[in-house]
C-alpha cells in the first residue's frame, strides 16, 4: 500500500481518489517533473503544481508477471505491470497495471487511457483508488470498459507539493 | 533507430590508476546454497585464500576495502576482531567504497591513491554475501533496499513493478521492440555462461548443463525473462589483494596490472522507469574513459566479465561498451561468440552471476586475474587484456586489467 502521508507523492494519490491523474508541473517553465523532486531539472525552479493530465498515453513497455516474487501480488499473477508514456509529455512514464485486456493483445506504443480502481493487495484493506490503464480500443469479450468522468486537462488541483 | 543524445548521465571523477596498482592475490570462499554461515565468516575464508595466493599473511595487510552500503561485510571492526586474535595489530587504511558490485571495479582507483600516498602497502578488497541462508531464514533479500525506498514504495510497488526481474523484463521488452532482440539471443548469453560454469570447479551450476533448446523450453518467470535469464542466489565471497607493481614483482604469483578505471552514473538514479535512454546502461559514460586511460580499444580485449544480474543487462553493456553497435548486441552474442575457446569475445568465463555464483561482481574480477595469469578453468589462450564491467543501480564501472611482467 502506498503511504498516503508521504508528502512528495501525496498529490498523486489525492488526485486518484478524485479519479484524476495528476503530475507535478514546474510553474516557471511548464515542464512536467516526474518523479516528484524539489527542483525542476529543466530550469531549476522550485515551484511545482500538481496538474491534472488527460490520462491518455501510450504503452511504453511492460512485463507479464507469471510468477510474482513480491508477496502481496502472489495471488494476482499472472498480471501486467509496466510503463505508460503520457500524451502531454512522453518523457513522463507512469508505473501502472494494464487492465481489461488479454496480455496477448498488448503491443508496444499502443494507445491507452486511465481507469480508476481500488487497489487490491493481499492482506491489505481496500479503499485506496489507483490509476490503472487499459487499451483505448479494448474490445475483449467480457470486459466492459467503465465510463470515466471527463478529466480537465491542464487544470491544476490547487495543491502544491510541499517539499 | 536514430542515435540518441547521451545526456541522461555522466562520467564520475576517479583518480588515474593506470600503471599504479597490481593485483597480487585473489581468493574465493566456496560458493554454495544456504550454508548457515554468516557473510563475515565467508569473507574471512576469501581473504585467507587471497593472501595465501599472494604469498602474504594477515600481518602484511595494512589496507582494507569493503562495501559500506551492505550489512554484514568484513569491515574494520570485524577484520580486527578475527585477525587480531591471529597476530594482526597494525594500522589499517580503510575505505567502505570497495567490495563488490560497481565498486569491485573502482576499488583499484582509490587504492592507487592510498598506495601513492604511502597510506598503505597491501590492500585487501573483499565482498561476501549470505543471501541464500538469509532467504531461507526470511531475513532479507536483494529487493529490500528497493522496497524501503519511498518513491518506489509509493509509485512502483502498489502496481507490482517490483522486484528487479520485473524492471529488467520491462527493459528487455523495450529493447526487443527497438532493436529486434529475441529470446533466443538472450538465451545465448545464458547458455554461454552455463557452458563456462560447467567447466568451473567452484561454480554453483557446475553439474547442470543448459542448451539453447532447454532454455527456450523453460517457462517464463516475468515475461520476457525466464528463470535462466536471472542471477542465482547463493552464499559466497571473494577478495583480491592490491599492492604497487614494484612490490608485486616479488610476490608468489605473476602480477596483473590495473590499466584503466572509470565509472558512469545515470541521472535518474535508481528509478529505472524514468531513465532517459531506457535500453542503455551508464557504461556509455564509463567504458570509453577506461579504455582511453588504458590506451586500448574494445577490439583489444581478450576476455570480458560483466556484472550480469540478468541476460539483458549483459547485452546492453556489451553494446554500451562498444563491443558492437547499439542495438546489434542480440545478433552479436549468438552462437559461439562468447565462448572461451574460439569465441570472438570470451565472456564471463567463470559463469557469471547467472551460473557461477551470486557474489555481486567480485568473482568477476578474480576470474579476469586468473585468465591473465593463465590459470582459469575455461582458459582463453594467451589472454593479455581483460575487462570487468560493473553495474549497480544508477552506476556502471569499467576496470581494465593487463598481464604484468616481473
Ligand atoms: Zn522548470
Amino acid at each position: 500500500m502506498p503511504d498516503l502521508s508521504f508528502e512528495p507523492t501525496r498529490g498523486f494519490w489525492d488526485a486518484a481518489a478524485r479519479r484524476e491523474l495528476a503530475v507535478p508541473r514546474c510553474s516557471a517553465c511548464d515542464r512536467y517533473v516526474w518523479y516528484p523532486q524539489p527542483r525542476c531539472p529543466g530550469c531549476g525552479g522550485s515551484e511545482m503544481a500538481w496538474t491534472v493530465v488527460s490520462g491518455r498515453g501510450t504503452l511504453f513497455s511492460w512485463a507479464l508477471v507469471e510468477r510474482a516474487l513480491y508477496k502481496p501480488f502472489k495471488e494476482r499473477a499472472p498480471y501486467v505491470t509496466g510503463l505508460v508514456a503520457l500524451e502531454e509529455d512522453p518523457v513522463v512514464r507512469i508505473v501502472t497495471n494494464i487492465v481489461d485486456c488479454d496480455p496477448a493483445d498488448l503491443h508496444m506504443d499502443m494507445p491507452v487511457t486511465v481507469v480508476f480502481r481500488e487497489l487490491s493487495l493481499a492482506g491489505e484493506e481496500a479503499g485506496v483508488v489507483a490509476p490503472y490503464f487499459r487499451p483505448v480500443s479494448a474490445s475483449v469479450p467480457g470486459f466492459e470498459p467503465q465510463p470515466q468522468p471527463q478529466p480537465k486537462p491542464g487544470a491544476t488541483t490547487g495543491e502544491e507539493p510541499s517539499r | 533507430m536514430a542515435s540518441r543524445a547521451a545526456d541522461w548521465g555522466w562520467r564520475g571523477e576517479l583518480p588515474d590508476a593506470s600503471g599504479q596498482v597490481a593485483i597480487a592475490g585473489v581468493g574465493e570462499s566456496r560458493h554454495t546454497p544456504a550454508s548457515g554461515r554468516t557473510s563475515v565468516e565467508i569473507a574471512i575464508d576469501a581473504v585467507g585464500a587471497a593472501l595465501d595466493d599472494a604469498g602474504l599473511s594477515p600481518r602484511d595487510v595494512d589496507g582494507l576495502m569493503w562495501s559500506g552500503g551492505l550489512p554484514g561485510q568484513l569491515d574494520e571492526p570485524a577484520f580486527r576482531q578475527h585477525f587480531g586474535a591471529r597476530g594482526f595489530d597494525g594500522p589499517l587504511w580503510t575505505s567502505s567504497q570497495g567490495g563488490g558490485m560497481v565498486w569491485a571495479g573502482t576499488a583499484p582507483a582509490l587504492a592507487a591513491q592510498a598506495l601513492a600516498a604511502g597510506d598503505a602497502r597491501v590492500i585487501v578488497n573483499v565482498f561476501s554475501i549470505a543471501w541464500a541462508t538469509q532467504r531461507q531464514a526470511g531475513e532479507g533479500s536483494p529487493g529490500d533496499a528497493h522496497s524501503s525506498e519511498h518513491f518506489k514504495a509509493n509509485l512502483e510497488l502498489p502496481f507490482g513493478w517490483f522486484p528487479q526481474p520485473v524492471y529488467f523484463a520491462t527493459i528487455a521488452r523495450r529493447h526487443m521492440h527497438e532493436y529486434g532482440t529475441t529470446s533466443a539471443q538472450l538465451g545465448s548469453i545464458a547458455v554461454s555462461c552455463r557452458r563456462h560454469a560447467n567447466l568451473h570447479e567452484g561454480a554453483v551450476m557446475r553439474d547442470k548443463p543448459l542448451t539453447l533448446a532447454d532454455y527456450l523450453d523453460r517457462p517464463m518467470l516475468v515475461d520476457p525473462l525466464r528463470m535462466e535469464d536471472c542471477c542465482l542466489i547463493s552464499d559466497g565471497g571473494a577478495a583480491y589483494v592490491m599492492t604497487s607493481p614494484e612490490h608485486a614483482r616479488d610476490l608468489r604469483k605473476p602480477p596483473v596490472h590495473v590499466a584503466g578505471v572509470a565509472e558512469g552514473h545515470s541521472g535518474s538514479g535508481v528509478f529505472w522507469s524514468q531513465q532517459g535512454d531506457f535500453t542503455a546502461t551508464p557504461q556509455v559514460f564509463s567504458a570509453p574513459a577506461a579504455f582511453e586511460m588504458a590506451g586500448i580499444t574494445p577490439a583489444d580485449v581478450d576476455v570480458l566479465t560483466l556484472y550480469d544480474p540478468f541476460t539483458i543487462v549483459a547485452l546492453m553493456q556489451i553494446e554500451d561498451m562498444g563491443f558492437c553497435k547499439k542495438g546489434e548486441g542480440g545478433a552479436f552474442v549468438e552462437g559461439t561468440r562468447l565462448h572461451h575457446d574460439g569465441g570472438g569475445l570470451p565472456y564471463n568465463t567463470h559463469g557469471g552471476l547467472l551460473s557461477h555464483a551470486y557474489v555481486l561482481g567480485i568473482s568477476h574480477v578474480v576470474e579476469v586475474v586468473r585468465q591473465l595469469r593463465g590459470e582459469a578453468c575455461a582458459q582463453v589462450p594467451d589472454a593479455q587484456i581483460g575487462v570487468y564491467g560493473g553495474y549497480t543501480g544508477h552506476m556502471a564501472s569499467t576496470l581494465v586489467l593487463r598481464r604484468g611482467t616481473r
